[in-house]
């Protein structure tokens, strides 16, 4: 069974009385998630990401389309999959004057949590997420990283079992980037939840994301595990050498996709650069030239992301 | 039930948290009422009324001051979140528009009550107001008629939130004059032109100040005027309660819950 299994969904926004403007958010995503997943949905600003993971979280109204959350449908059965989900946005806001525990707790007191369960899971989540110190702090008064992290706990509050992430790591400092990050891929294994990802940081969405889907203009353009993604678009591993003396054409080699020289560096982008390497240096000597440096790198999500950003796609 | 109650629950402590937190709501309980009780209690001496005269126009004061503390409650149930930009983790929650509604108001009801009771005892010490003339079940019925109309004035300001956003944010404090003209506050309703003292008589707080003002001295137009104040307030509950389940759902449709979110 998917925990998430969504049909050609999509949403136009509708703005203005008079003379009405529409806007296309979403043209008929379709996409399933398995249990235990970290599932990434990645995209440029305006793809459609926040709309999305809104549609999932039951806060806003798909135009058509259907989709199923832990067997529940989201528009007919809207409460049961309010109680198994739970959300967090980056930028998140809470009642400003409300302190750290009564936040959680007003949250805990909407999922029906009982006074028991209620100090239970204050107390685990506040210690889990490092706020125990801050617990009576007014949430206007925390700095964004403990923002955040408030934000983290506030999700977790009713033990969800599919949580979606809005750009979770979005205006932290790259530690308190990194910490949160920690404590997503920490969250899976602690809590058995399976997690929707949406985020614009590919090295996040790698890190992470067991799958990725790429969406824009409202559509997943491609979907697979980050190393699929990277071979499905023939991007290779570069390898850069500093050499001296000018090769001929080296169009010969085996699982050759480009190569340029430029100011005594040579890039060659092959298919794999492990397999290819042996081969490419072999050429090189058997032409004389030398080579004084070399560095091989593969491509990273930012690079598919790139290629997907790119008008053609 | 008893996760409903805890639900509802939310809403209350939430109100009661943010009301010790801020200072200015005393205000509101206090010291606004107590204003306008003074000032308008002020004019009766100046035009020099009789004591059911001016018990009548006191009455009115008092039920204007009881509702608009007590809805502005219910509204609050909403726009807390709307002032913080944090509306969209509510309604993710699995919980109706009503816990919201219900937990709101018992708490407004509780400041209704304490803004009623500093009223009545300022209104005897200053101008000599018996508010114990009509007698105690009158005296309840009036009170509960005030909150019981302040829930569907909360129920309409929310609605209106949520249809409108930001907007219609000035609606938890003008709708309660829309009250002051209709249900006869100072004046008998049949001072109003006719349609608008039709649409006067359809308004729960009328029969509930008439119902009251009975006690005084002034004949209410109906036989049963609390009766048929209750009934009407009964009967805007449930349709403002459909309305906003309505307006709840226009709003996840519209994408005001984000727009008043993050």
């Amino acid at each position: 069974m998917w925990v998430v299994e969504a049909e050609r969904l999509t949403k136009t926004f509708v703005t203005g009385w008079l003379r009405p403007r529409r806007r296309e958010a979403l043209a008929g995503v379709s996409l399933r998630v398995p249990p235990g997943a970290i599932y990434g949905i990645v995209g440029p600003n305006g793809a459609g990401k926040t709309t999305l993971l809104s549609i999932l979280a039951t806060i806003l109204t798909p135009d058509s389309g259907r989709a199923t959350l832990l067997g529940h449908d989201l528009t007919r059965e809207p409460a049961a999959v309010r109680q198994r989900l739970n959300l967090v946005s980056g930028h998140a806001n809470f009642v400003w004057s409300l302190q750290v525990a009564e936040i959680l707790d007003f949250y805990a007191r909407l999922y029906g949590l009982t006074a028991r369960e209620r100090r239970v899971r204050v107390e685990e989540l506040l210690e889990w997420c490092e706020l125990t110190p801050y617990r009576a702090v007014p949430y206007n008064e925390l700095s964004t990283g403990l923002k955040q992290r408030l934000a983290l706990a506030k999700g977790l509050v009713n033990r969800p079992e599919l949580l979606l992430l809005d750009e979770p790591t979005v205006g932290l400092d790259p530690d308190m980037a990194l910490k949160v990050r920690a404590q997503i891929a920490e969250l899976r294994a602690r809590e058995r939840v399976t997690i929707l990802l949406c985020t614009h940081y590919m090295r996040e969405a790698e890190q992470l994301c067991d799958q990725v889907a790429f969406l824009k203009r409202g559509l997943i353009l491609a979907e697979g595990a980050p190393a699929d993604l990277k071979r499905r678009l023939g991007l290779g591993d570069a390898i850069r050498l500093r050499i001296t003396g000018r090769p001929a054409d080296l169009a010969g080699l085996p699982g050759l996709l480009h190569w340029a020289v430029q100011d005594g560096l040579l890039t060659c982008t092959v298919d794999e650069a492990a397999t290819r390497l042996p081969s490419l240096l072999g050429m090189l000597d058997a032409r004389g030239v030398r080579v004084e440096e070399l560095r091989v790198t593969e491509p990273d999500l930012e690079d598919v992301f790139v290629e997907y950003a790119k008008p053609h796609h | 039930m008893r996760s409903h109650t805890i639900k509802v629950g939310a809403f209350f402590i939430r109100n009661l948290l943010m009301t010790r937190r801020n200072a200015f709501t005393l205000f509101e309980v206090l010291f606004w009422p107590a204003v306008g009780l003074a000032s308008v209690g002020l004019l009766t001496r100046f035009l020099a009324l009789d004591a059911d005269t001016t018990a009548f126009v006191l009455t009115g004061t008092i039920a204007l001051s009881v509702v608009q503390v007590c809805q502005l409650d219910v509204a609050y149930g909403l726009l807390f979140d709307m002032w913080s930009k944090s509306v969209k983790h509510q309604f993710l929650a699995p919980i109706g528009v009503w816990h919201l509604v219900a937990g709101s108001w018992a708490f407004g009801a509780v400041r209704g009550t304490l803004a009623f009771l500093v009223m009545a005892v300022f209104s005897a010490w200053a101008f000599g107001f018996d508010f114990l003339k009509a007698g105690l079940l009158p005296l309840g019925l009036f009170l509960l008629g005030c909150l019981f109309s302040a829930a569907a004035v909360g129920v309409l300001v929310c609605i209106l939130i949520l249809c409108f956003g930001y907007r219609a944010e000035v609606a938890a404090w003008s709708l309660v004059s829309m009250l002051m003209v209709l249900c006869g506050v100072y004046y008998p309703v049949e001072l109003l032109p006719s349609p608008l003292a039709v649409a006067g008589r359809a308004l729960p707080l009328t029969g509930i100040l008439e119902g009251f003002r009975a006690g005084y001295g002034f004949s209410p137009a109906g036989s049963a005027p609390f009766a048929e104040g209750f009934a009407w307030g009964l009967a805007y509950l449930v349709a403002g309660g459909l309305a906003l389940q309505w307006a709840a759902r226009t709003a996840r449709k519209s994408g005001m819950l984000l727009r008043l979110s993050e």
